[in-house]
């Protein structure tokens, strides 16, 4: 199953179609921002590849469907409530699984953190079952821009993507937390020689991060199915995004989920079975112009 | 005694860097040390500020055994360590640099400023500067004022003057000269006219040891005595 929403149907003719195609490439692109700046985070604080933030993506989308009905069909206390579950689960993986692997060989996080994903998907499959499960679009309108009917939910997921940037942009250059982050992504022995214990700083990152990618996955259920592997395939793009974007480069992360979107949906309006070869193409490039060092 | 340090070995991996290495420092005092290239000085400097653990030996820093403590736990105990290579934060403006020492110190942002502009008044020009866009004496000097906030007992300064013009070499100077007895100060040197002029001891290194301890003012201002480890 792609990452292009259920109802994008590639083949659409005219202005109009190439007009719904950015639409939904532009909705590709915040979804994934939101999943892919906490990951681009750790990797460039922790340099850590964290495969386990595939799965707190998935208890974000599992939580929100689980909750609906216990919060009377309440979209937003559903999407509040599966970002919030998901914190006592990322401090767990950062105290027991990822503290442990700093300074350490980045073959050691991957192995770590991949087996934390399939322990989480096995436990998902456990208490959710395997077959889809899907939730319907909590708006259900839309509005129409230049004779396309956009759904306003899509809208939506736009403008708040547009606002976490924002936030994070604020958060990291006005308050003296987010100046200790970027020092210690900068120089993390330097940072420690001020007397900050940097490492505490970064379990925050990786919290705040994990909270952002369950909040991607709580936001995709209305447009995706929703099943325990749905992380595994988004990994892949996130990283992909991350590795264009820059490693911890925040901004960079931005441009590139939006790019990589855009690319997505015009390549899949054309050619749909290369939707998602067309980002790796696009990461392979990036990766020849600019090697990156683990 | 403020700093003691008592034959310690440090290794990286199996290479042994240091070998038996003891000093001692009083407070006050301007103590240097000098050696060659990979005579194991930085490394020196950097097991006492804690960034590595010696394999064996004892480090004790105001009566107080301190050889496993953390580099920010050292700091918080009042030892800064300032870099050779100039390594401020370069996407942070020079106030954040500050800033962020002042954060750690627990410090007021005017006063840790103030501390700063007071080594190098010119500093308060280029606030709002990029740390990064500053000249390698502008950075120097900047290390050693966000060392100095949050009342540090204990500088260790390492290479303070290497790659700086005459002039900026001069203002350093200046500025160690000016913290004699305000805080003491374990400086790691090569420039023998700054070490003559300002040396209350000097520690000699080679090969990871430590082969002569200068106490005579005397032998600390015979270039001879001094250039024999360099």
């Amino acid at each position: 199953m792609g990452l292009l929403p259920r109802t994008h149907h590639g083949a659409e003719r005219g202005g109009e179609g190439m007009i719904s195609t950015i639409a939904y490439g532009l909705t590709i692109g915040a979804i994934l921002y939101i999943i892919s700046i906490g990951l681009s985070l750790t990797f460039g604080t922790m340099r850590i590849v964290n495969f386990a933030h595939a799965l707190v993506y998935t208890i974000g989308a599992y939580a929100l469907a689980s909750s609906l009905p216990f919060f009377g069909g309440s979209f937003v206390l559903a999407v509040i409530f599966g970002v919030v579950v998901v914190i006592p689960l990322a401090y767990l993986i950062e105290r027991f699984v990822i503290r442990r692997l700093y300074g350490q060989s980045i073959d050691y996080a991957i192995i770590a953190t991949y087996a934390v994903l399939l322990i989480g998907v096995d436990a998902c499959k456990w208490v959710w079952g395997a077959t889809p499960l899907s939730v319907s679009d909590p708006i259900g309108t839309a509005w129409t821009i230049l004779g396309v009917d956009l759904p306003v939910y899509r809208l939506i997921i736009i403008a708040l993507s547009l606002l976490v940037f924002v936030v994070l942009e604020l958060f990291f250059r006005r308050t003296v937390v987010g100046k200790v982050v970027v020092a210690g992504l900068e120089d993390k022995e330097a940072t420690r020689s001020l007397g900050i214990n940097v490492d505490k700083y970064f379990s925050f990152v990786f919290i705040l991060g994990s909270c952002l990618a369950a909040l991607g996955g709580a936001l995709y259920v209305p447009i995706t199915s929703l099943h325990p592997y749905m992380g595994f395939q988004v990994l892949l793009l996130s990283f992909a995004v991350v590795i264009v974007g820059g490693l911890g480069n925040m901004r960079g992360t931005f441009v590139a989920a939006f790019a990589l979107g855009l690319v997505m949906a015009v390549t899949g309006r054309f050619w749909g079975a290369a939707s998602e070869t067309m980002v790796f193409v696009v990461m392979a490039v990036a990766l020849i112009v600019k090697p990156i060092e683990v | 005694m403020l700093l003691s340090v008592e034959r310690i070995n440090v290794a990286y991996g199996h290479a042994r860097v240091l070998s038996d290495v003891s000093l001692n420092l009083d407070k006050g005092e301007r103590v240097f040390v000098v050696g060659r290239n990979g005579a194991g000085k930085t490394t020196l400097l950097k097991t006492i500020a804690g960034f590595l653990t010696p394999t064996e030996g004892k480090i004790s820093f105001a009566g107080e055994t301190v050889n496993t403590l953390r580099a920010e736990q050292m700091a918080n105990l009042g030892v800064r360590y300032v870099y050779q290579d100039k390594r401020v934060f370069t996407r942070l403006t020079v106030r954040e640099n500050i800033q962020l020492a002042a954060f750690a110190g627990n410090e007021k942002l005017d006063v840790a400023i103030d501390r700063v502009v007071q080594i190098y008044p010119k500093i308060s020009q280029f606030l709002d500067t990029k740390a990064g866009g500053l000249s390698g004496g502008q950075k120097q000097l900047l290390l050693l004022g966000r060392a100095l906030i949050g009342d540090p007992k204990l500088l260790l300064i390492d290479e303070p003057t290497e790659g700086l013009a005459a002039g900026i070499i001069e203002e350093v100077f200046k500025v160690l000269e000016m913290l004699k007895g305000q805080v003491s100060m374990l400086i790691v040197e090569q420039n023998l006219a700054v070490v003559r002029e300002l040396a209350d001891r000097v520690y000699a290194m080679k090969e990871g040891k430590i082969p002569a301890h200068l106490t005579d003012k005397t032998d600390i201002r015979d270039n001879a005595v001094l250039e024999r480890y360099l």
